[in-house]
């Protein structure tokens, strides 16, 4: 048996705790103490667990890869320093192992004002204050999300304006697709993710291969908003797939001379 | 000397017309058991969806379709077996459309369930057909009884993979119907399947006392106005669960 001390960070608390608690039993492990907080970017979960020394990877791995978990490290409990001297990270797509935050700041949120904000760290407030803008104008959404670029830092834009695709794609889903059996990845696409892109953009669609034609997102010579569709189809097709996860990887874009924006989805 | 049957078109449409109707409201019902979180919203969800498929779509059409039906004679129905008949159809269609939709969806869940309904419609419609009262003896075509059992199996499973598989319009509109033509084609079938022979005025036991068209139109009418009403709730359900959605 072990004992492991696991940071997690996500955009919000509201059950946080019910589904990473889910993935931890499912693990046989199970939860000795928690602590869960909020600040200004979002929650964070302290847990130790113990369970088989054998499932830890498993655990890890299901919890880094998990689609409300943004940042997450664990270590052996215990050990002085233990996630500060040696990180046992699973780094997610939107927050990569070295810029996560420091322990110190894992498990006691820092103070307000919070500034600057860890680089790649998604804007979680300016996130909130404009999903449900995205919400109400849905699919007339881009006006607010060039609003949402420039009012983040610009360490943050990109995976801020991941984090609100991943929302919109999420609660897209659940409005419009959710009726209805799981569908493997390929059917997923085709039925879910297809549909519901046109709905933002002109696309064309090669089997995982999505082209972004004229994205208002990513005009040549400005930056690049890709990450958002990609965010958009990880909410979106995430669920339809579980238990597996979605990813999507930006192959070209517009704003760096590319004929169009290409994405790969993956799982 | 066989007997001719000749149609009421207009309550032939009819049929079919609430065949769809049920069926659109049992699928639309039915997509929602995969979504359900607690056993207690997929029992539920799973009994709505046998109701209006079972009672709406295959029962209350049959007895649309036998009114529609002119043999020139008098028939009554057994009581007893006309429950049955509805009973078989509600449990048929609950058993097949919690298998499609617990789980992952797959190839042999959607062949089990295709089969459940396609028999359960088959069960309900010859069911209902022993139920008749009157002075004629039933045979059957077998070759045609097989091409019926054929039609409900093989549509059962196209709608219910239209419904499950489809999203959006498509998904809703087909389907109904795909499975308003595998209800109405088995039962259409299965009556050029039968064949009525006079038995030179012999009234069955239980004749005077059996079910008539009368009292099947009544219920037929309660079931179609729950159907409707089930519809037009749910429908009010889902836009308010839509709206409420936070993003």
């Amino acid at each position: 048996m072990v004992e492991l001390e696991i940071q997690v960070f996500s955009d919000r608390r509201e059950g946080l705790l019910a589904e990473l608690g889910r993935v931890v039993a499912a693990n046989s492990f199970s939860l000795i103490r928690q602590r869960l907080t909020q600040d200004s970017r979002g929650a964070w979960l302290s847990m130790i667990v113990r369970g088989p020394m054998e499932q830890r990877l498993a655990l890890e791995e299901m919890l880094g890869t998990h689609s409300r978990v943004l940042s997450f490290e664990a270590a052996l409990f215990g050990e002085a320093g233990a996630i500060a001297a040696a990180p046992v990270s699973v780094p997610t797509q939107m927050a990569p192992r070295t810029l996560q935050p420091s322990p110190v700041e894992a498990m006691s949120p820092p103070a307000q004002p919070v500034a600057p904000l860890p680089a790649a760290m998604p804007d979680v407030s300016q996130v909130e204050h404009t999903l449900p803008k995205l919400a109400h104008d849905y699919p007339q959404i881009y006006p607010w999300l060039v609003a949402l670029e420039n009012s983040v830092a610009e360490p943050a834009r990109e995976s801020s304006l991941m984090l609100a695709g991943r929302r919109t794609g999420t609660w897209v889903y659940k409005r419009d697709y959710a009726l209805g059996a799981k569908l493997g990845l390929a059917d997923a696409i085709k039925r879910i993710g297809m549909p519901a892109l046109r709905a933002l953009a002109d696309i064309e669609q090669h089997g995982v291969h999505v082209h972004i034609l004229n994205s208002p997102l990513c005009a040549p010579g400005v930056h690049s908003g890709c990450k958002f569709y990609g965010g958009y189809l990880e909410g979106l097709l995430g669920a339809s797939v579980t238990p597996k996860k979605v990813f999507v990887r930006h192959l070209s874009c517009r704003s760096s001379g590319a004929a169009h924006c290409s994405l790969e989805i993956s799982h | 000397m066989p007997m001719q049957l000749s149609y009421n078109w207009l309550l032939v449409l009819l049929s079919y017309a609430v065949s769809v109707l049920g069926s659109f409201t049992a699928l639309q019902l039915a997509v929602a058991i995969p979504v359900a979180t607690t056993h207690h919203q997929k029992t539920a969800a799973v009994a709505m969806a046998g109701g209006a498929m079972g009672l709406g779509a295959i029962w209350a059409m049959h007895f649309i379709a036998m009114l529609a039906c002119d043999s020139s004679m008098q028939v009554t129905y057994d009581p007893a077996l006309t429950a049955l008949s509805a009973l078989v159809a509600f449990a048929a269609c609950s058993a097949g459309l919690m298998l499609v939709g617990s789980g992952l969806f797959s190839w042999l869940r959607l062949l089990a369930a295709g089969t459940c309904m396609g028999l359960g419609v088959a069960s309900m419609h010859y069911l209902g057909m022993a139920a008749m009262m009157m002075p004629a003896v039933t045979s059957y075509n077998m070759g045609l009884v097989i091409i019926s059992l054929i039609i409900a199996v093989v549509a059962s499973m196209v709608a219910l993979w239209l419904a499950f598989n489809l999203r959006g319009p498509l998904q809703m509109i087909t389907s109904a119907l795909v499975m308003g033509m595998a209800v109405c084609g088995m039962h259409y079938t299965g009556m050029a399947a039968a064949r009525f022979e006079d038995n030179g005025g012999q009234l069955p036991d239980g004749y005077a006392t059996g079910l008539r068209g009368d009292n099947l139109g009544l219920t037929i009418f309660v079931i179609v106005a729950t159907l409707l009403v089930l519809m037009l709730v749910l429908y009010y359900w889902r836009q308010r669960y839509r709206s409420s959605l936070n993003i």
